[in-house]
């Protein structure tokens, strides 16, 4: 035998925090999702086949996935150049501006739901003119996309900020005595400095996207195939107390999250490989 | 290339890091501006390399009004203190940086890179680094690294700001011959920025004494030893 | 140096020159200008305005029909409801969360990096896959819910069933926050209090605990706004019965589908002044306690 499976150490608590620790992980989080897999065992791996192979799950899947994917990249790009902002540059409200980005965080799903549907409906501020412009938001697929942008916006910005702090000035200025004009630093030094970062904020802002319920189902209209996201079939599923259907499509995605959880922790990996340090 | 230092002062908001200072750097020389933390030897060098702007002044290469060209412009390879190596791309890639960068109408084809990059490997004798990333190589490696991507420009002049700062004794002696070995080489009029009087008097034909932002005495090492112009210059270099 | 030079100069003053140059690291005035006009004018349109509109739904007819709207059973029982779990999961959050980073932080075992993905998991789990497993751990027709609700302990469409969720979704926050900062912190102060023969408790309470009070209070907000405020896990286990498990966020959507704007809004209000809050309290700890938060020290 290599390693012992716990050191032992003069500091007390071990056995306080270790109780403590495995218990309520164990009976919060464990548990539970054990209780989920272990329905979809004994429904039996063809039965929940069965259950997801169907047009309205598979629309579902695919529209949850597909336009967590647009609201990520948008806020990929948009989460890049807030951070960038935020911290190269000195403006007045800057600090508002910085604090505004964690609200999506800090706001209730629900509330976010209604605000933005209220906005974009054909009667809102926003939903009056758009319509005007022959472009309706609410109750659509584009509605579904503003509230996944919402949910997702801190995540880029958020990783990105603290990488962008720890830029050497140094190393722009090398590329700028070199020759590179300002556009070629920022394309090929900086941004690639800043990937790492981006990638795992976009990774996190997806997976959160893909299981998004509060703020999604108010402006999306809920029409089976068009609008109709993954988690509330769940839903649907559990009103009419079918929990071997519930559980089939639970465990679909649950594996879309594991997988965008490996994903995270690749990304983490190759960058501390290439750079030295995440 | 001759430069020409013509009253050149830099204040930060109300601090001033250099008082008016002048100061003609012959073509092909190795000067060296030694100094203490704050002497202003440092903001000259910046100010030389245009990544500062001097508050009043001029700069003149070979005669010539360079105060107001860009850093871009001015074609000066920079070393800096900490190297500033690019992390994220291989030793090949940092060294053919500043060439890929040029705009596509004067950008050497990709073989002439190659050629160029491998010749400048095999100047700071470390032809097989190509493919490492700076993570993977030594304090000593890394300068030796900073500094064939600063000649990869084929640069007017050679700027170096504490090239030796960060590195232990035995590497700093070794690298110091390799530096004079590669001026000698390529003839370029080098700058370099030292607090160690040491390193200036060994290395520079030239020595420029600098204390809070003035220059105290221009000369050869051995007249600067021989009589120090000023009580601070006798201080230091018997320090 | 010749009086003509040095006229030559006064007469054509540096300002304007000094005004052009650009530092190596600068974007152009306009670029810079672009730049910050699409942050602002995105932030506005994407925060902003939601957070405008939550107010003036509110307040549409008056405050005195918010007011209302906010003082009937139903909805004084929700906000009850909400205040009991946030007071309920908030607190377990907060010991779960110090006992899973003394355990990591101060002992070393094998399977420490397995251990923290599981903490980080509810991250990456959809709220309605969460309230899902619970249901399907506790509900009636589970060997565990059904043995509990014979012995009238119901779990699932009750107040625990909701905390359980409401833990599940909030559990890493607080492990999250305090981890990074005790591992930064070392292990050198517990020892060297252990050597002066100080017991366990003491170490924590004396020497542990000042040292990262402000990442705990920092955890323990962020984990009190994502429990008061949770929808997804709790619409699926409340059962959402009206006056009994129907939390302030259930009864938000309830009113709303009932066309019952103002009292919707009027409620939403109300967890949005929690939100500003938590958003204020967390600006102000990140200005004068960034040293001891975990979100300041990634690298």
């Amino acid at each position: 035998m290599g390693k012992p499976l716990i050191h032992r150490s003069p500091m007390p608590g071990l056995g306080l925090s270790m109780g403590i620790t495995l218990t309520m992980l164990s009976i919060v989080v464990l548990l539970p999702i054990g209780a989920l897999l272990a329905k979809g065992a004994s429904f039996g791996i063809g039965n929940i086949w069965d259950t997801v192979n169907r047009d309205r799950v598979w629309a579902a899947l695919f529209l949850s996935f597909r336009l967590s994917l647009f609201a990520a990249l948008f806020n990929l790009v948009f989460g890049v150049l807030l951070a960038w902002v935020l911290v190269r540059y000195r403006f007045p409200g800057r600090r508002i501006l910085d604090a505004a980005v964690d609200l999506p965080f800090a706001l209730p799903t629900a509330v976010a739901g209604i605000a933005l549907t209220a906005l974009h409906a054909p009667n809102g501020a926003f939903g009056s003119i758009l319509g005007q412009l022959g472009w309706r938001v609410a109750y659509t697929q584009w509605g579904i996309l503003i509230a996944l942008i919402f949910v997702g916006l801190p995540f880029v910005t958020r990783t990105v900020q603290p990488v962008v702090e720890e830029i050497e000035r140094e190393v722009e200025e090398a590329s700028a005595t070199l020759g590179a004009s300002r556009f070629h630093t920022l394309r090929h030094v900086v941004l690639p400095m800043l990937a790492p970062a981006a990638l795992t904020g976009f990774a996190l802002a997806l997976a959160r996207a893909v299981g998004e319920y509060g703020s999604v189902i108010f402006i999306a209209g809920n029409i089976p195939l068009v609008t109709e996201i993954a988690p509330l079939l769940i839903v649907i599923q559990l009103e009419e107390f079918n929990y071997d259907a519930a559980a089939s499509i639970g465990i679909a995605m649950l594996l879309i999250s594991f997988a965008l959880l490996l994903v995270i922790n690749l990304i983490q990996v190759w960058s501390r490989r290439r750079i030295g340090h995440v | 290339m001759h430069i020409e230092i013509d009253e050149i002062a830099k204040a930060f908001g109300a601090t001033t890091a250099l008082h008016p200072v002048s100061l003609a750097i012959p073509s092909g020389a190795l000067v060296g501006l030694l100094g203490p933390s704050g002497s202003g030897k440092t903001t000259l060098l910046r100010i030389l390399g245009g990544l500062e702007y001097p508050s009043s002044g001029r700069v003149l290469f070979d005669g010539r009004d360079a105060t107001g060209l860009t850093v871009q412009e001015r074609r000066a390879g920079f070393v800096f203190q900490s190297y500033a190596l690019f992390r994220h791309m291989t030793v090949f890639d940092n060294i053919a940086y500043g060439l890929n960068a040029r705009p596509r109408a004067s950008r050497p084809p990709g073989a002439e890179i190659a050629r160029r990059v491998t010749k400048l490997l095999d100047l700071i004798q470390l032809p097989e680094i190509g493919r490492r990333y700076p993570s993977q190589l030594s304090g000593g490696q890394r300068q030796r690294v900073a500094l064939a991507r600063a000649l990869a420009i084929e640069p007017r002049m050679l700027l170096l700001d504490e090239p030796f700062g960060a590195l232990d004794a035995k590497v700093r002696k070794e690298l110091r011959q390799g530096l004079r070995h590669i001026h000698d080489e390529t003839g370029l009029t080098t700058v370099f920025v030292t607090h160690d009087q040491d390193e200036a008097m060994e290395l520079a034909d030239l020595v420029v004494v600098m204390s809070m932002g003035r220059i105290e005495q221009i000369g050869k090492p051995a007249d600067i030893r021989a009589c120090p112009a000023t009580a601070f210059v006798r201080d230091f270099i018997t320090a | 140096m010749s009086d003509a030079s040095a006229l030559a100069r006064a007469a054509a003053p540096d300002a304007p020159r000094a005004r052009a140059f650009r530092a190596a690291t600068d974007e152009s005035p306009l670029v810079r200008w672009i730049l910050v006009a699409v942050a602002v004018t995105g932030l506005l349109v994407l925060v902003g305005a939601p957070l405008f509109v939550v107010f003036s739904e509110a307040l549409a007819q008056g405050w005195s029909a918010a007011a209302k709207s906010l003082s009937n059973r139903d909805a004084r029982s929700a906000i009850r409801l909400t205040l009991t779990i946030a007071a309920i999961a908030v607190p377990l959050n907060a010991i779960f969360g110090i006992a899973a980073a003394w355990f990591i932080t101060k002992f070393d075992f094998r399977g420490k990096a397995v251990l923290i993905t599981l903490i980080d998991l509810p991250f990456s789990v959809s709220p309605v896959v969460a309230g899902l497993c619970i249901v399907l751990m506790f509900g009636a027709n589970s060997a565990i819910g059904g043995w509990l609700v014979a012995h009238d302990l119901p779990i699932v469409f009750a107040l625990p069933g909701i905390v359980l969720a409401t833990l599940f979704v909030t559990f890493p926050f607080v492990a999250r926050e305090l981890i990074p900062v005790m591992i930064e912190q070392g292990r050198a102060e517990e020892e060297a209090a252990l050597t002066l023969g100080a017991s366990g408790w003491r170490i924590f309470r004396t020497v542990t605990l000042p040292n990262i009070r402000w990442a705990l209070f920092y955890g323990v907000l962020l984990s009190n706004a994502r429990a008061m405020g949770e929808f997804g896990a709790v619409a699926v286990v409340s059962g959402k019965i009206r006056g009994q498990t129907a939390t302030m966020p259930i009864t938000i959507e309830m009113l709303y589908n009932e066309y019952l704007s103002v009292a919707a809004f009027s409620m939403a209000a109300e967890l949005t002044l929690l939100a500003l809050v938590t958003l204020l309290l967390k600006a102000a700890l990140e200005m004068r306690h960034a040293d001891q938060l975990a979100a300041f020290r990634r690298h």
